[in-house]
């Protein structure tokens, strides 16, 4: 079962993710009234960027992106074979982590100010994914997912409903969606290029956008977790909210640093202790 | 055609350098990602950051101080790339060719693959010159 | 080996870890002759790390607890009599320093001790005043090894030091004597269980930290040592009031029977009258640990020599501070005083990364991390359940270990950019490769997965759950901790590219080797600690509390950390050995198209009428957010204020 998992986990879940972006460009493109890309597109991009010739800035580089796309697939694997969350949580800050500071490790100014304001999303969405976590422990007692998956206890959803609100914020940070596109943008060059990306090419860019799939697909699966009783309505829960996301991209500008750091720590760190307070009491 | 040439067709990302141009060819580029012709449906992208870049267009004609900007570009970018020099200016230097400070067309400064005329180019004569250059870069 | 390590006497082995030191610290200062006070340092570094390894050895074997009276002469008096020494000493200084703040909490400590040792009540000290168990037994270890680490490293580092200054006659004697004596002391705490044992050697730390503070003997320097003595004594007026105040009561003054009292479970109300004097031990706990309100002595001491601050975060001093808390936290369980002392320490882990956000000089980010992790600790010791106090405990090891090596590779960083300023450092992953990836090490091991610190956090984290309120500061607190490290190994990491690469760095072999040790030291001991955990740690905080087991499995170790380590590993591995880049592919960072040239930490640019201009990129302070001066006010407030309902709680939340 678990050799299975780990399969589905690394082989199909990029795929997966992949045509989620594919169908994000051709939605945001629609919104837009143009035509937009095939849904193949994001695999069209993977491959090419794996076929270009490497240039990079230096070594570091190259490490920090492994570095980012392992712990990524293991975190992945974590959740798929039902480990412990909060240590999840802690190995996919820490491919974060090196990302940031591969792009640190440039002394350009768009990366460098990417790499600073990247620091701020991740302070921005970490406290929400750890209140999450913590608001499962409450219901079920234990940190593991395997637990959550086997125990008969009714969908996490109708006792935490503030998460899937601060799960949609967290999805937008992490995917770096209007208005929270802070570090760096999906669509064309904006003041800082590509942010926190500028100095990433080739092979190394195609591992960070791969990451990004499997990224996404692990956020879905912790929105599907609220639904844990049949994965289903998880996964469908999980799409719904991916769609949001992109709709929320489409009719939103790009806000500051300032107001994206107010807005988690006080709108979803508050709907978070408040849904966490309410269990306390009600237990 | 193998998968990896079928993906350099399908996903070719611009970066757009105007060495001098009058604006007149921007424009038309600008256009060219705008709902009406929408290039995005080509998977072509515009990233303005040379490491990220597949295709160099290149507006207006080069003077000294835009040959240098522009060479530095070319060498950031990674291989395989092609360069698609668009209107008159670029092509030979058009109205400025006598100038006593430009270099007569980009080609002096860099090697280009497709020559798109106009003045101004056409959206579509862009697209098909970015097209064309894609088909040169899976040939070579 | 079991045999030899049963057959060195317990005597010889306190001789070498306490007494050892100080009569050697007066042989520095005699001899006066460099090769031969290294040599000293360097063998007293063996003989401590050598004997607290085969004490060790020796408790972990035979699972005991050891109570010890130590014969030839009578120790108490001896006690008795070089404390009104100290008293003396405090008074002394409180004069020369002309400081009414040391003077009067020198005399009230000296009214308190007195009236302790010679009042109507009866002291009792016929009980063996040295007690060892597994937490004496850490401590030790920290001490004698970290602490022997930092020793060694300040050999070189003092002569570079006194290199710059002019000095007629070299205070170096003077500065190892203190040292050794610190390291005494240290051990002489942790091992004794006698309270005004305990007491002493704590009093002889407070006057060790003075004196190394004020080693260098400017006007700032003796100005912030001042600040230190006079809020260490408060904190030494706390704990002697604590001591008087179990005497009042007839309570016997050793932590063996303090702790008997918990255990035999029938003695409830014994145990409700020692809650004022725990709130006072735990006040002096804090000032020790330099919690909020008492961290400025803490900041103060980064005017010291680079190996002294090692020494005060890393393996002494608020060691000592926390090691007190935790060394009582069982007596004072399911109590609101608990709580108050969870709360103390999450505000202080809180506030202190916040602080630490808006610093650029590297001494004064690692004194705020080391304000907040042992916030971490003492809120650990106040959840007060056994998973927490292993989380502690683990914390304590780790957080010596890696900041002692942290300060050390800063200190070796200022010897050579002559900067604390970590905008300062940028680039120096090219200029000093070495140092720099030794920071990166210590500065991962401070907060990412798979090591020590994280994975004693995730279990801080866990037995938080039941606490909210500390368990969201816990969590907020974590993330600003993330916020100021990754800033900070960022700049240092902020290289140009450049086809020459990285250039070949030769350290002082004292210094690398040092610095290899503690390096090596996080990492291995990070992979090992699961069974150190499991094995050691949780099997003895379960007999500390006199709990069959625990009362919680922790998930964190569940966790396949052996594959989290691998993979880890491997990826950063991988693409450092088998992924060499040519100098071809390397290409320069991307300036619109305007770059001229580079080297590893300037780069330029043309600009207007092609002139050059150089490139400056900056890290994030946030000033306007992160405003010392304005959070310090009401920090000190708030934090003072929770130590008054602290002391409330004693009487109105039991």
């Amino acid at each position: 079962m678990e050799i299975i998992n780990i399969f589905f986990v690394v082989v199909i879940a990029p795929v997966i993710g992949g045509l989620l972006f594919g169908l994000d460009r051709k939605l945001t493109a629609r919104l837009q009234k143009r035509m937009g890309p095939p849904i193949l597109q994001p695999f069209y991009d993977l491959i090419k960027l794996f076929g270009k010739g490497r240039i990079a800035a230096n070594q570091f580089q190259l490490i920090s992106v492994s570095v980012y796309i392992a712990c990524t697939i293991l975190s992945l694997i974590l959740l798929a074979t039902g480990q412990d969350l909060l240590v999840l949580l802690f190995v996919l800050a820490l491919g974060h982590i090196m990302l940031i500071l591969g792009g640190f490790s440039v002394r350009s100014p768009y990366s460098q100010i990417g790499s600073q304001r990247e620091i701020l999303q991740l302070m921005a969405y970490e406290p929400l994914l750890v209140f999450m976590v913590i608001g499962t422990y409450l219901k079920t007692g234990s940190f593991l997912v395997s637990n959550l998956m086997t125990g008969s206890y009714k969908p996490l959803l109708i006792s935490l409903p503030a998460f899937l609100l601060t799960q949609i914020i967290v999805m937008a940070i992490k995917l770096h969606k209007s208005p929270f596109d802070i570090s760096a943008s999906h669509h064309a060059h904006q003041e800082l290029v590509k942010g926190i990306y500028t100095e990433f090419s080739g092979a190394q860019l195609a591992l960070i956008e791969m990451a990004h799939w499997y990224e996404l697909i692990l956020l879905m699966g912790f929105i599907a977790l609220l639904w844990q009783t049949n994965l289903i309505i998880g996964g469908l829960i999980a799409f719904a909210c991916f769609l949001a996301v992109i709709l929320l991209d489409n009719i939103s500008a790009r806000l500051t640093w300032k107001w994206m750091i107010r807005f988690a720590w006080t709108f979803g760190v508050g709907i978070s202790v408040a849904n966490l307070t309410a269990i306390y009491i009600l237990r | 055609m193998n998968i990896l040439q079928k993906s350099r067709a399908k996903s070719p990302w611009i970066l757009h350098y105007d060495a001098g141009a009058c604006n007149g060819c921007d424009i038309e580029i600008l256009a060219c990602l705008t709902p009406v012709y929408d290039i995005e449906r080509f998977g072509m992208v515009n990233v303005g950051n040379p490491k990220h870049a597949d295709v160099l267009l290149v507006t207006g004609t080069c003077n000294k101080r835009s040959a240098r900007v522009l060479k530095n570009l070319y060498d950031q970018m990674p291989d395989p790339k092609v360069v698609v020099a668009v209107g008159a200016c670029a092509l030979s230097g058009g109205i400025f060719h006598e100038c006593y400070n430009v270099l007569q067309g980009v080609d002096g400064t860099v090697p280009v693959d497709v020559y798109v005329p106009g003045c101004a180019a056409r959206p579509e004569a862009i697209m098909e010159g970015v097209m064309m250059a894609l088909e040169k870069m899976n040939q070579r | 080996m079991s045999n030899f390590i049963y057959y060195v006497p317990l005597s010889i082995i306190l001789v070498a870890l306490i007494l050892a030191p100080l009569v050697f610290a007066f042989v520095i200062s005699i001899v006066r002759s460099d090769y031969l006070c290294s040599l000293i340092i360097i063998v007293i570094a063996a003989v401590l790390a050598i004997s607290s390894l085969i004490l060790f050895a020796r408790v972990t074997i035979t699972h005991q607890i050891i109570h010890y009276a130590p014969g030839l002469i009578d120790w108490n008096l001896l006690v008795t009599i070089a404390d009104f020494g100290l008293m003396a000493m405090f008074i002394r200084m409180g004069v020369r320093r002309k400081s009414v703040l040391i003077l009067v909490f020198a005399v009230i400590q000296t009214i308190i001790l007195a009236w302790v040792e010679f009042g109507p009540k009866h002291t009792e000290m016929a009980y063996p005043p040295i007690f060892i168990d597994w937490l004496s037994i850490v401590m030790t270890l920290i001490v004698s090894i970290v602490g022997s680490i930092v020793a060694i490293y300040s050999l070189p580092y003092m002569r570079e030091h006194e290199r710059h200054q002019n000095l007629t006659v070299s205070k170096q004697p003077q500065f190892f004597r203190t040292l050794l004596l610190f390291l005494g002391a240290m051990n002489g705490m942790v091992l004794s269980g006698n309270l005004l044992w305990i007491y002493f050697f704590w009093e002889i730390t407070t006057l060790c930290s003075f004196c190394l503070i004020s080693h260098d003997e400017t006007e700032e320097s003796l100005r912030y040592a001042t600040r230190a003595l006079w809020m260490n004594m408060v904190g030494g007026v706390g704990f002697i009031t604590g001591i008087a105040l179990i005497q009042l009561k007839n309570l016997p003054m050793d932590a063996s029977r303090l702790l008997q009292l918990v255990h035999t479970g029938n003695e409830a109300h014994l145990v409700a009258l020692l809650m004022l004097p725990m709130a006072c031990l735990c006040f002096a706990g804090f000032t020790k640990a330099a919690q909020m309100p008492f961290q400025s002595w803490l900041l103060g001491a980064m005017v010291a020599p680079t190996p002294v601050s090692a020494l005060l975060h890393s393996s002494t001093m608020v060691k000592a501070g926390v090691y007190l808390i935790i060394r009582f936290a069982p007596i004072f369980r399911h109590t609101g005083l608990s709580e108050m002392v969870a709360i103390v320490g999450a505000f202080s882990f809180i506030t202190g990364a916040m602080l630490a956000i808006g610093q650029s000089n590297a001494k004064k980010v690692l004194a705020y991390s080391t304000i907040s992790n042992l916030g971490l600790i003492i809120a650990c010791a106040g959840l007060n359940t056994p998973l927490a106090l292993a989380a502690a405990v683990m914390l304590i090891i780790f957080h010596a270990v890696s900041k002692g090596l942290l300060f050390m590779a800063t200190g070796v960083v200022d010897q050579s950019i002559h900067s604390k300023d970590i905008e300062d450092m940028q680039g120096l992953w090219a200029s000093m490769p070495l140092t720099s990836l030794i920071m990166v090490i210590g500065i991962l091991s401070m907060l990412l997965p798979p090591f020590g610190v994280l994975i004693a956090k995730l279990a801080a984290i866990e037995s938080s759950i039941q606490n909210p309120l500390v368990m969201a500061m816990l969590v907020i607190g974590s993330t600003l901790t993330v916020v100021f490290w990754t800033k900070w190994m960022g700049r240092m990491l902020a290289t140009n590219p450049r086809a020459d690469g990285r250039k070949r760095e030769s350290l002082p072999a004292l210094y690398a080797g040092t610095l290899a040790v503690l390096a090596s030291g996080a990492v291995i001991l990070s992979l090992f600690v699961k069974p150190i955990l499991e094995n050691l740690v949780l099997p003895a905080v379960a007999n500390y509390y006199n709990v069959a087991g625990m009362e919680m499995t922790p998930t964190v170790l569940s966790a396949p950390w052996l594959m989290i380590f691998l993979v880890i590993a491997l990826s950063v591995l991988a693409p450092t050995f088998f992924n060499h880049l040519r100098s071809s592919q390397i290409k320069p960072a991307y300036l619109c198209g305007e770059q001229i040239a580079s080297h590893s930490t300037t780069a330029q640019f043309l600009t207007v009428a092609d002139s050059a201009a150089e490139m400056t990129v900056r890290g994030y302070y946030f000033e306007k957010v992160t405003d010392e001066s304005v959070h310090v006010k009401w920090v000190t407030i708030v934090a003072t204020l929770l130590i008054v309902i602290l002391f409330g709680a004693v009487y109105l939340w039991k």
